[in-house]
């Protein structure tokens, strides 16, 4: 399995059929399998604190949930994460393409992208960055346990050396 | 037509169905209109209560109503957009429109100088919209809502009063008890 699938199988592994998210040219690699496989329903967000909220709301009714963005978008989507998910525990696992690592080429993506992971700290969430597929379905199908164990969001980070990224 | 007034008519008619609250004053007197396990407060995450209960209806058969507010859904006008395309049959929105931010100050909001969030549900593809400013239309649009397909639109003019006391929500309790409700 390449590592977009590897996403899927893990999702799959722990019953979680409805994504929520805002359309990313990188991350498009595992939202296009995932809006082509009836397992799932995909919804598309205008943007990403959005896609939290229909995540939240899905989970709420018993059905699990994920959501897949840009760190980019992770910058629209914080307060969500404060004020709703954390205070009310929701396990909501966030994929996150990672910009502004090696290979960015753009420079309105660096500083949020840089930001993310500390945004992810302070608010004492849990993540992990993968630069290659080494021991992923390992990681990922662990992140969706801790989360679930946690019932708190995990961001797993996907960066530009694991998924090819964006060329300028 | 007072808030609380309309929330207690929503409580009357919704049976079990699932009911999401906005943040504020929405979710304070839908906890003293009646306090249910089927009640879904928010007491942060200004403009997204309509999100919330797009994901419930995503994801349930059951009728879910959204109480959203006309300063918070202006924070997340997409979120109109996205029901639009998702075209959820069994989801009711119903927005308590007081034209202003009251809880900041009772600043005017967009839609006391022209903003007309029905027509902006109508152009976002929602099919079933109604305005109404008392009771008895509410109710009306209420049951039609609860009989007819939707996804539903309905925007309801309210006055601004005194505030009720703050309800006790803890969104912990409130999640796992709505949660477990579906498990039943």
């Amino acid at each position: 399995m390449n590592w977009a699938e590897i996403i899927v199988q893990a999702l799959k592994d722990w019953d979680t059929s409805l994504i929520a998210y805002v359309p990313d040219i990188s991350i498009h690699q595992v939202t296009g399998l995932i809006e082509a496989d009836p397992f799932f329903h995909l919804v598309s967000c205008t943007r990403e604190e959005e896609a939290i909220g229909v995540a939240v709301g899905s989970y709420a009714t018993g059905r699990n949930s994920a959501v897949f963005m840009q760190s980019s978008g992770f910058g629209n989507s914080i307060n969500a994460l404060a004020s709703l998910c954390i205070p009310a525990r929701t396990p909501i696992p966030m994929f996150i393409n990672l910009r502004g690592g090696p290979g960015e080429f753009n420079i309105a993506q660096v500083a949020m992208g840089r930001a993310t992971r500390p945004i992810l700290d302070q608010l004492g969430l849990i993540h992990f960055t993968l630069d290659d597929d080494y021991k992923m379905d390992k990681i990922v199908d662990g992140a969706l346990k801790l989360c679930h164990a946690n019932r708190q969001p995990v961001a797993v980070c996907l960066t530009q050396l694991l998924h090819g990224g964006k060329l300028a | 037509m007072l808030r609380f007034e309309a929330t207690q008519l929503v409580l009357r008619h919704a049976g079990n169905r699932p009911i999401v609250s906005n943040l504020g004053p929405t979710t304070d007197e839908l906890w003293h209109a009646g306090h249910r396990d089927r009640n879904f407060y928010t007491y942060g995450n200004m403009g997204l209560c309509s999100s919330i209960a797009l994901g419930m209806a995503v994801s349930t058969d059951e009728q879910v109503i959204s109480l959203d507010g006309d300063g918070s859904l202006l924070m997340n006008l997409g979120t109109i957009g996205t029901i639009g395309r998702e075209q959820p049959k069994n989801l009711i929105v119903i927005v308590w429109d007081n034209e202003q931010w009251g809880q900041t100050g009772h600043q005017p909001s967009h839609t006391a100088m022209g903003t007309d969030l029905e027509q902006v549900a109508k152009s976002c593809g929602i099919g079933n919209t109604e305005t109404v400013s008392d009771l008895e239309s509410l109710e009306s649009a209420l049951l039609t809502a609860l009989e007819k397909p939707g996804p539903w639109f309905i925007v309801a003019k309210i006055q601004e009063v005194e505030y009720m006391p703050v309800a006790p929500i803890e969104p912990e309790m409130t999640l796992y008890r709505f949660r477990n409700s579906f498990k039943e």
